[in-house]
């Protein structure tokens, strides 16, 4: 989030897909979207381009709708690692 | 009645407090702007140094045309056979290709950047390595960085 902060900060825009919404809430990420996916699969399940495209589709279109400083939108897409 | 029995007495557990807002405002539309990536996942080209497992604020630059399986990670912080699989998993290159091939977004940056969140140096991070990886990004013009960290 440090870097994301500092990115935003010089001036371009960013959206940071999280596995962990409440600890990029506590470090005042900007905009953040939220699969339901564990920390590692973050844009989607391995080997599964539809899943992959679809959370960066929605989360690029959610970089232009987001309109509050720190809102964290949930994306439909789940993803449960086979440990 | 007074609730203080010690006077100056502090918690000597640090809370957490979430630092202030920065925005920058997006001014054109997806179709229009070119995207770079910036994960926090230790990606990296096989040939590049890999990072220190148990703390690293150094960073790599990822170039746009890169074959995502010239592409490795490097991170002692996360379970790491997800993105072992597919690199996609943390560094979506190929599907924001694919979305800027159809038109989505206007195209993908000439660079990117992977680094090793979750640890290291906070102050190094907060003053050095964050500011210099927005410098690439800035210096390259890209209207748009999507991120992958947390």
């Amino acid at each position: 989030m440090i870097v994301q902060r500092a990115i935003e900060a010089a001036g371009i825009p960013t959206i940071v897909i999280a596995a962990l919404p409440p600890v990029v809430r506590q470090n005042g990420a900007p905009r953040v979207s939220a699969p339901l996916v564990p920390m590692g699969a973050n844009a989607g399940e391995p080997n599964n381009p539809e899943m992959q495209r679809a959370i960066v589709r929605d989360t690029l279109e959610q970089l232009v709708k987001i309109e509050t400083p720190g809102r964290i939108v949930s994306l439909p897409y789940q993803y449960i690692a086979k440990i | 009645m007074s609730l203080t029995v010690i006077k100056g007495l502090q918690s000597e557990i640090y809370v957490p407090i979430t630092p202030p807002v920065v925005w920058t405002p997006v001014e054109k539309p997806l179709k229009d702007m070119t995207v770079a990536i910036a994960t926090a996942a230790g990606v990296h080209l096989k040939s590049d140094k890999t990072f220190n497992l148990a703390g690293d604020t150094s960073y790599r630059v990822i170039p746009g045309d890169s074959d995502s399986k010239d592409l490795m990670v490097s991170h002692g912080g996360y379970d790491n056979s997800d993105v072992n699989k597919d690199i996609n998993c943390m560094f979506p290159i190929d599907r924001l290709r694919e979305l800027a091939e159809e038109g989505f977004i206007k195209g993908i940056a000439p660079k990117h950047v992977g680094f090793m969140g979750g640890g290291g140096d906070v102050q190094v991070f907060k003053e050095k390595t964050g500011p210099e990886i927005a410098e690439i990004l800035l210096n390259e013009g890209v209207d748009a960085v999507l991120l992958t960290a947390g």
